[in-house]
């Protein structure tokens, strides 16, 4: 029992951290763009389609990591210009262009990669012994990825002139144009980074669940939660909110069922956002 | 012609072409389309619920489906598990998504935008999961099939939906109804309240409109017409299923509801039509008909802003020279 228990618990924060990253994008475009973002579980399931597809065309897993965010990354800039670019003032119609184009991504990926689920083996084999049980080590090490990830990018925002640009014009866009920053470049910088970071949380993600065309559609309603009880637009709380839902999920699920975990985290939301509606961690807002 | 005149024409037109659907159809083209235009009937009520709360009142309701979940099963319970006759049926199939629509938005209605649109997601996907974990009550995913009651009983007569013309006049008198009390309503006081709110919440509250009583009725209305949607929708399929309470099915009712036009009556029938026919007509020749659904989607919503309906009047306005 406390063995399982132990397991369950370091998968959801694993996953948590997976959950993190994609949930930062989502909130990055948020809080930019204020556009809640319906094909955002769609560019995680991209990520782990570019993984397999890597993987079978080359024979190696590893190249996915650079590959899938900078298509990510492309396609992203492209859609905001193409799609979004059009409806910047309208989030309603925002919501409609992307349940669109999270159908057409779904689509597409059904009609080139089939309709079948297909498994990823984890790249690197074995397992270590961990608080007595064994553990694989390819899930420590997606926790490490993504944990690096997640450092970068708060890195980034912060530290480069480009990430204080987004900072500045999510602040105040008139002020923003004003002194001269690109806000229109910024726009497609952000969802790209969006797309990016999503597309990287799917190839981390790969080997541990299915590679699907609908993968995405269970992982956002997750992400949503993790944006609303970190706190729209708040990003470091978002990945606190994300690890901490896991975590909660991974334990509730040792002794209800994974869908009554679901529903009572979903309860938790339900709660913080008519009680709490600025998040749970208001104080890591910066 | 004047514009009011051919609107009149078109309006008249197809309200013909609705009367005579089921000769006229097989005359010319499959029976299969009678099916269909009764289905595109169904779903524009629920097209017509988030209109309500969107193009009237301002609120993006991203959980319609619940309501029209609740619809569904009230009408499958009570045929299959309490032995209802039809109209206990239908009414149970309308009392579930109403009392259910009055304690979600007596929370919901408390938010606005952003956390309205996700609290409303939230509610439904709670009772989409616990749908998926009461299998005996709700069948789960597979649902539950039913034999139909008859509706009208005459000594040995009997009429009812396995008539594919009595079920097609059932659902065109049920959602015409609907939609002249809709228009009743909305040129009532009530309807301006809703719109003034829609306009400006604070000024609305200023001249004394109670904000929030407002939007809970607003919010049982619109549950009511998703919930009968449902319900009808369960008489016409024999069956209900939870898969029809997943945020997909709200998401597409946005869509048809934006598309058609927000904040017009007929919006949500236009853009319900118009999703359902490309999706009859292009699954038959090519299976992957949801690439087409995803552009005209995006298309229309960087095109035509306010709708096809909204389209609709701006050729008018300027085809007649800004004659009213």
């Amino acid at each position: 029992m406390t063995n399982t228990l132990i397991a369950l618990a370091i998968n959801g924060l694993v996953w948590g951290l997976i959950i993190a990253l994609i949930a930062l994008g989502l909130s990055v475009i948020f809080g930019l763009l204020d556009i809640i973002n319906l094909a955002h579980g769609d560019f995680f399931m991209i990520g782990t389609v570019i993984a397999w597809t890597v993987l079978t065309s080359t024979g190696s897993f590893w190249p996915a990591f650079a590959l899938a965010p900078l298509a990510g990354f492309v396609l992203g800039a492209i859609i905001q210009r193409i799609v979004l670019q059009p409806i910047r003032n309208a989030a309603a119609l925002s919501i409609v262009a992307t349940f669109g184009l999270s159908m057409i991504l779904q689509e597409v990926v059904r009609m080139t990669f089939g309709p079948t689920p297909r498994r990823i083996l984890p790249p690197i084999h074995g397992t270590i012994d961990l608080f007595g049980i064994q553990y694989q080590v390819y899930r420590l090490f997606a926790a490490g990825v993504s944990l690096l990830a997640l450092a970068a990018f708060f890195l980034f925002l912060h530290r480069t002139k480009l990430g204080t640009w987004m900072r500045a014009v999510r602040h105040d866009r008139e002020i923003a144009t004003a002194m001269g920053i690109p806000a229109q470049r910024v726009y497609m910088l952000t969802f790209g980074l969006g797309f990016a970071l999503a597309a990287l949380g799917g190839v981390v993600a790969s080997p541990i669940t299915t590679v699907d065309f609908r993968a995405g559609v269970d992982v956002l309603p997750f992400c949503f939660m993790a944006v609303i009880i970190g706190g729209l637009g708040n990003l470091p709380g978002t990945a606190a909110a994300a690890v901490l839902l896991a975590f909660l999920e991974g334990i509730l699920s040792s002794f209800a069922s994974p869908t009554e975990a679901r529903i009572a985290s979903l309860v938790l939301m339900s709660a913080v956002l008519l009680l709490r509606p600025q998040g749970l961690f208001k104080g890591l807002a910066k | 012609m004047k514009r009011a005149a051919i609107e009149r024409t078109m309006l008249i037109a197809s309200a013909a072409f609705l009367l005579t659907v089921p000769w006229l159809v097989p005359a010319i083209a499959d029976r299969f389309w009678v099916s269909v235009i009764a289905e595109i009937l169904i779903w524009s009520l629920l097209a017509a619920s988030v209109n309500l709360l969107f193009g009237y009142v301002g609120l993006l309701s991203f959980g319609q489906a619940l309501f029209f979940g609740f619809g569904m099963y009230g009408v499958a319970i009570g045929v299959e598990k309490l032995a209802l006759g039809f109209w206990p049926a239908l009414g149970l199939g309308i009392a579930a998504p109403v009392a259910m629509a009055i304690v979600a938005g007596i929370f919901a209605v408390r938010l606005t935008w952003h956390y309205f649109a996700i609290i409303t997601v939230v509610f439904s996907l709670i009772f989409y999961f616990l749908a998926l974990t009461m299998k005996p009550l709700t069948g789960g995913d597979d649902g539950i099939s039913f034999t139909l009651p008859a509706v009208f009983k005459f000594g040995g007569a009997e009429w009812g939906f396995a008539s594919a013309t009595f079920q097609y006049f059932f659902i065109l008198a049920t959602v015409a109804l609907c939609l002249y009390a809709l228009r009743r309503l909305l040129g009532s006081p009530l309807g301006k309240a809703f719109m003034a709110i829609r306009d400006n919440d604070v000024r609305a509250s200023l001249i004394g409109l109670n904000v929030y009583w407002l939007r809970l009725t607003a919010f049982v209305i619109a549950g009511f017409l998703a919930g009968l949607s449902g319900a009808l929708f369960a008489f016409f399929g024999r069956y209900a299923s939870a898969s029809y309470m997943f945020y997909h099915v709200s998401g597409e009712a946005v869509v048809w509801a934006i598309v058609g036009g927000a904040g017009t009556l007929f919006g949500p029938l236009v853009g319900t039509g118009l999703f359902i026919l490309i999706r009859e007509v292009v699954s038959t020749h090519w299976q992957h008909h949801a690439l087409i659904v995803g552009a005209v989607a995006i298309l229309i919503v960087i095109f035509a802003p306010r709708g096809m309906v909204g389209l609709w009047r701006d050729f008018m306005g300027r085809w007649s020279g800004g004659e009213k």
